[in-house]
């Protein structure tokens, strides 16, 4: 295990943030943030801090593909006559991220890390996530004004927690405070330290008072008991099994292992996957363990809610509340998760 | 929300509809997870028609629902229609994917639907600055076909021109066949291939569509340069002169791909070569499914 870092804390003014982060750029780091684009924000590379949207709550996707790519080579082999080459696709991915930053992003979408972290290293350890986890620095700020979307009180995290961030910064006037929570968040804080204050503990304010509107441990205690239930096919016959929600959440983490390739060469990639497609259970046999969109949903709320959280200390769910939000037929999460505690 | 008048003739024809068991479901909408959303309802009790609703935030096609094998089971099914999301309705029929007889629609008049990432942000007016580009060049503010007919309480839509809706397929049309790959190649970076665009889509109900298909292999599965250029390319050809102009497909897009672009200007194409229009007729043969020896062929050389 390793040693556990100690917490650091420091200042650093609205202007000299804008420097560091200009001047990180100019040292070549690739820093990722929310940025506007097509009429709405993505986390995209900035090229200078200006460019950067401070003020959104949230990007419409998570910044998960440089934890876990869309599509990610896993090996190439080729053939010539009787020789066969096999390339390791992690030689590319060796170093990944090293020089790439999170900044701007929010604490719901930091602690989605460490709970991918956990899955790809509960057996087989993932030397693919874990060589982009190990080296990616994250840069978050504490939300002031979370929306009717987010929950990730009831997750078990807040607006203002530094859990998964490196650095989390909390705004207070013209400067931030910085709560530095690894040696990764130091080491960033290091490339230009004379634009940092060392404050102390006690000057960091405090976070606020957020308020829950549901217990999820209820949510959980009705998802143990009622595995058969009508809520799911009658809530969820408006699911169109699009996929979305998956998509953009920052811990859905499935993937499908795919070939491609020809006579000569060729590669074996994973693909991000959804369990809200239609094909995700489908069996050689043609038989489907989960038939209709209720199944499927079910199985979100599931995995989310009960199966992740009794392997591991967490949920699966941290509460951003973009599958709510980007969700073509306005199925709110939130909301289920809250009616589920209620009929518990 | 107070209830509109609108809202009044809705629920009582779904409450008669239901209570006289000529549907055993109803499809339509009610006020979702913010002021500034609908959502889709599905009410299969006469008591339950209390909360139906229709306004400026009804931008789901309900028509997408059809396909699904879940919806399908209830049979005889009621749904509330704008005059866009009908003509899927027409398209359906006209392709054998439902019976006339097993549904009944409930058309609404229409004057526009507020474009959803504004009426998230709170605007609450509907003008040709705040709906979606297929309201300026709607041609079915009342459905084609109906069995009954809600009236509209919203103003005309007031189209001074000044907005031009799909303007960039002028573009598109103006640029060299290089400029246009760059484009596209650029727009389909972003894909992730969720397939989101084939979900939304009333129109794309094939139970196994060929993106699945895999022995062999014939769209590559990845979500980079070749595999979101096949998908993209595929599922433009199989809307063309099918597609009805609804729009969900780029409203449920993740990434923001200005897929109406391809549809809208695929159906210009369709139009003008055919002299056909999807979804306008239930009576209509699909243009694909039928030969005229009119028909143009000056790419037979």
């Amino acid at each position: 295990m390793e040693e556990k870092f100690k917490e650091k804390y420091f200042e650093i003014s609205a202007e000299n943030l804008k420097r560091f982060i200009n001047e990180i750029i100019a040292d070549n780091y690739e820093v990722i943030a929310p940025a506007n684009k097509d009429g709405d924000v993505f986390y995209g590379r900035i090229n200078r801090f200006e460019d950067a949207n401070l003020d959104v709550l949230l990007p419409k996707m998570s910044y998960k593909e440089f934890l876990l790519p869309g599509t990610e080579t896993l090996f190439e082999y080729s053939f010539s006559g009787v020789e066969t080459g096999i390339k390791d696709g992690l030689e590319a991915v060796n170093g990944a991220n090293q020089k790439r930053i999170i900044f701007g992003g929010r604490p719901c979408d930091a602690g989605a890390g460490p709970i991918m972290e956990k899955v790809f290293n509960w057996d087989y350890k993932d030397e693919f996530f874990n060589e982009r986890f190990k080296n990616l620095t994250i840069v978050s700020i504490a939300c002031e004004k979370p929306d009717n979307y987010c929950f990730c009180t009831e997750m078990q995290l807040s607006p203002e927690s530094s859990y998964g961030s490196d650095i989390l910064l909390k705004k207070a006037g013209d400067k931030y405070f910085a709560t530095v929570t690894s040696e990764k968040g130091l080491n960033l804080v290091k490339l230009r330290q004379s634009l940092f204050n060392e404050a102390g503990n006690d000057k960091i304010p405090a976070d606020k008072d957020w308020k829950k509107i549901f217990e999820i441990e209820k949510t959980k205690s009705f998802l143990d008991k009622n595995f058969e239930h009508n809520y799911y096919q009658e809530r969820f016959l408006s699911c169109i099994g699009c996929g979305v929600c998956t998509y953009t959440c920052p811990t859905c983490h499935c993937f499908d292992i795919q070939d491609e390739g020809n006579l000569r060469e060729g590669r074996r990639i994973r693909n991000w996957d959804s369990c809200q497609f239609g094909i995700f259970t489908l069996h050689t046999s043609g038989h489907n363990p989960r038939v209709t969109q209720g199944d499927r949903y079910r199985q979100r709320l599931m995995h989310k809610f009960k199966i992740y959280s009794e392997k591991f200390d967490k949920y699966l769910c941290v509460g951003c509340g973009r599958c709510s939000r980007n969700c073509p037929e306005d199925i709110d999460i939130k909301e289920v998760a809250k009616d589920l505690a209620e009929l518990a | 929300m107070a209830k509109t008048k609108t809202d009044e003739k809705l629920q009582k024809i779904a409450k008669d509809l239901l209570e006289s068991k000529e549907i055993s479901l109803l499809i339509g909408y009610a006020g979702g997870s913010n002021p500034g959303r609908m959502r889709p309802f599905f009410i299969t009790k006469p008591e339950e028609t209390e909360k139906l609703s229709f306004g400026k935030y009804a931008v789901q096609d309900l028509a997408v629902f059809l396909k699904k094998p879940e919806v399908k089971k209830f049979g005889k099914i009621g749904i509330v229609v704008k005059g866009c999301d009908e003509k899927a309705v027409n398209a359906l029929i006209q392709e054998f994917q439902i019976s006339r007889d097993d549904v009944k629609i409930i058309g609404v008049e229409c004057n526009g639907v507020i474009r959803q990432n504004l009426a998230d942000k709170g605007e609450t007016k509907v003008s040709e600055s705040t709906v979606y580009d297929k309201c300026l060049i709607c041609e079915e503010h009342t459905p084609v076909l109906y069995d009954f007919i809600v009236e509209s309480e919203e103003p005309e839509l007031a189209v001074s021109g000044n907005v031009k809706p799909y303007a960039d397929i002028e573009k598109l049309e103006a640029m060299s066949a290089v400029e246009k790959n760059a484009f596209w190649a650029k727009e389909f970076d972003k894909c992730i291939k969720c397939y989101a665009c084939r979900q939304a889509c009333p129109l794309c109900y094939c139970s196994r569509c060929i993106v699945e298909k895999n022995m062999p292999q014939w769209i590559d599965t990845n979500s980079e340069e070749t595999g979101n250029a096949q998908w993209n390319l595929i599922r433009a050809y199989h809307l063309s002169g099918r597609c009805i102009g609804c729009g969900e497909c780029e409203r449920a897009c993740p990434v923001n791909i200005p897929l109406m672009l391809i549809n809208e200007k695929m159906a210009r194409d369709v139009y003008k070569l055919f002299g056909y229009k999807s979804g306008k007729d239930i009576d209509a043969k699909p243009v694909f499914g039928v030969f005229a020896e009119s028909d143009f062929n000056d790419f037979i050389k």
